[in-house]
């Protein structure tokens, strides 16, 4: 992969370095235009070619993958290796991508509303000592995960929660980020809108589902992208709690699966991965621009 | 803030019940919305972070019947573990080498797809997709690609005229290479966050210094640039401390081989606690681990001091 680095960096940086200033002048100006073309088409070749080849190889008969010269169109195209893991017996590929589902589902509705409820209590609603808990939260915020792990996980065990689905969830749903993020997006609500809903008597739980919600959606929904990806691609936590094959999310099922299978059966453990990474890839494509959006404004705020 | 205090209070008031009952009692409705929050907040985090301190104090292993108390011995202990120095400068070494490369690689992109190039949305949407990808999937097939005997990269290079690599089978380049296998999948991140950035640039400066006479190679030096500087600082740092936490690419591609040259702490960690049941040594190996990811956090924040705002 550094190979790919080395010679991908070159192209992309070439239109900085040899900018010569361009006849028709736009706002933010445009470099040399095939130099800069030719860099990015190399990049999205660079960046698009594993997800053809993992496509490519799980649609090959196990037979053909070892064989040299590679080829790089399907030759004898087959659904063999799909259909192994689909029917194998210590292969459950849709229990896990259901098990993925239910959890990171789970774990995204439970952290939006705890998160938003504590980031309105921490945004606008007044008790004794709220400041003082915030910024302790923050200070936490800066404490890596990895300490909790240990602890966490002898709790889980003691609580009977081992290969249970809330064992996976709750410890991950009371994130400072969440809360902090969440935050500032109600700060930036206008008051007046809430001090109108007071004066015609509304409680403080209706002036925030129905009033404070619904204008910060852009970050609730960039809370729901993060967290449902987060939780998608979880892998440590999950590896440690779950153990029965049935249990397992995708992400530890196709770990389990590379290591037993990865040496010999190269496309059953590829189809694999294209059954765990397609349909996110769809959904990804579909809200592409609500995603980027949501990560771009988060990016900084976080 | 100032000016929106005096038309914000007299409403609240009108809203909050006189009397100093009433007034507890409102304030306790209002905690009422963060107490879900502190309350699991309290269960999963800040007490394991303290019991984890708690128990690197201790020899403690989960299937003995006593633990008992052996105060720093497992702190003295990590300092003599040659696996625990080898296991942080690999760690360390695979962060730095992955926030370095993230950091000037997402810019550079970024400002390629900053430009009004026909497709630049399809670029940054295709860009980006390796990041939604989980990290089982990504080692997969970038372990396959890089693999020394099969893999697709030594294919090519041999067919034209280099000799095979032993990407992830050579000591010395097994952690350049998952570094570069992560950034691969997770330049997109940056990227966007240095799009926000460039797009937060106001026109006028530009526009400013084009009618001053700059030419494209100043603008970038001397706008561009420097207003970018705090973006690059902070993704800079922000990906280090994150990546301190590498774990799946190393377990799932090379499990910590050949021999040990990709072994990471929190395999370590793994391994001590999970393996062979010793959390307290699992623990005080957390611990340290923390206090490392901490000290470069604190830089973060000691050089940020002024400049968060402009990241903003």
């Amino acid at each position: 992969m550094s190979a790919f680095e080395t010679s991908q960096l070159p192209p992309t940086a070439q239109p900085v370095a040899a900018a010569t200033p361009p006849v028709r002048r736009r706002p933010r100006g445009s470099w040399p235009a095939a130099g800069l073309y030719a860099g990015l088409l190399a990049l999205a070749v660079v960046v698009g070619f594993p997800f053809y080849w993992m496509l490519l190889i799980s649609v090959t008969p196990e037979s053909q993958i070892y064989r040299w010269p590679l080829r790089f169109l399907p030759s004898a195209p087959t659904l063999d290796n799909y259909v192994q893991i689909f029917t194998r017996a210590d292969l459950q590929i849709e229990r896990w991508f259901a098990n993925s589902v239910l959890v990171a589902t789970a774990e995204t509705l439970l952290t939006l509303i705890v998160c938003s409820l504590a980031a309105y209590g921490f945004a606008r609603l007044e008790f004794p000592g709220r400041n003082t808990i915030f910024y302790a939260l923050l200070f936490a915020l800066m404490v890596p995960s990895q300490v909790t792990l240990i602890p966490s996980f002898l709790l889980v065990r003691w609580l009977g929660w081992l290969d249970s689905y809330q064992g996976v969830v709750l410890p991950e749903i009371a994130g400072v980020f969440g809360v902090f993020l969440l935050r500032q997006f109600f700060l930036s609500v206008p008051r007046e809108l809430e001090e109108a809903a007071i004066i015609d008597g509304a409680g403080r739980l209706r002036i925030f589902w129905k009033i404070s919600l619904p204008l910060v959606r852009s970050g609730l929904v960039a809370v729901t992208i993060i967290v449902f990806l987060g939780s998608w691609n979880n892998l440590f936590w999950p590896l440690i709690v779950l153990n029965r094959l049935e249990m397992r999310t995708l992400t530890v099922g196709l770990t389990v699966l590379n290591g037993t299978y990865g040496a010999e059966q190269r496309g059953i453990v590829m189809a694999g991965a294209a059954v765990a990474s397609v349909p996110v890839l769809i959904v990804y494509g579909i809200f592409q621009r609500q995603i980027l959006q949501s990560i771009s404004i988060t990016g900084l705020k976080g | 803030m100032a000016t929106q205090l005096p038309s914000a209070n007299p409403t609240a008031t009108a809203a909050m019940p006189a009397g100093t009952w009433k007034n507890r009692r409102w304030y306790l409705g209002n905690f009422l919305f963060v107490v879900p929050f502190l309350l699991l907040f309290s269960i999963f985090t800040l007490g394991p972070i303290f019991y984890s301190i708690y128990m690197s104090l201790f020899d403690w292993e989960i299937l003995a019947k006593s633990h008992p108390f052996i105060g720093l011995q497992n702190y003295a202990d990590l300092m003599n573990d040659s696996l625990w120095w080898l296991s942080l400068r690999n760690t360390m070494l695979f962060a730095f080498l992955t926030a370095a490369g993230n950091s000037i690689f997402a810019l550079l992109v970024a400002l390629a797809v900053n430009q009004p190039v026909i497709g630049r949305d399809f670029f940054r949407v295709l860009f980006y997709a390796p990041v939604v990808l989980s990290v089982a999937v990504m080692a997969i097939i970038l372990g396959w690609i890089l693999n020394t005997q099969f893999g697709v990269l030594n294919y090519l290079l041999i067919w034209i005229g280099f000799a095979p690599v032993p990407w992830l089978s050579s000591p010395r380049l097994v952690i350049p290479t998952l570094s570069a296998a992560t950034v691969w999948w997770t330049f997109g991140f940056p990227m966007l966050i240095y799009l926000t950035g460039l797009q937060n640039i106001p026109d006028v400066y530009y526009e400013a210094a084009r009618i001053d006479g700059a030419g494209r190679r100043q603008l970038f030096r001397h706008i561009t640039l420097p207003l970018l500087r705090p973006i690059v600082f902070f993704v800079a740092t922000t990906q280090l401390i994150s990546h301190f936490k590498i774990f799946g690419q190393p377990y799932i591609m090379t499990e910590g081989g050949p021999g040990r040259s990709s072994f990471m702490v929190i395999m370590y960690l793994y391994q001590t606690a999970w393996r062979f049941y010793r959390v307290g040594y699992g623990a005080a190996i957390a611990v340290s681990l923390a206090l490392v990811i901490l000290f470069f956090t604190l830089i973060q924040l000691r050089f940020f001091g002024g400049s968060g705002d402009e990241a903003e």
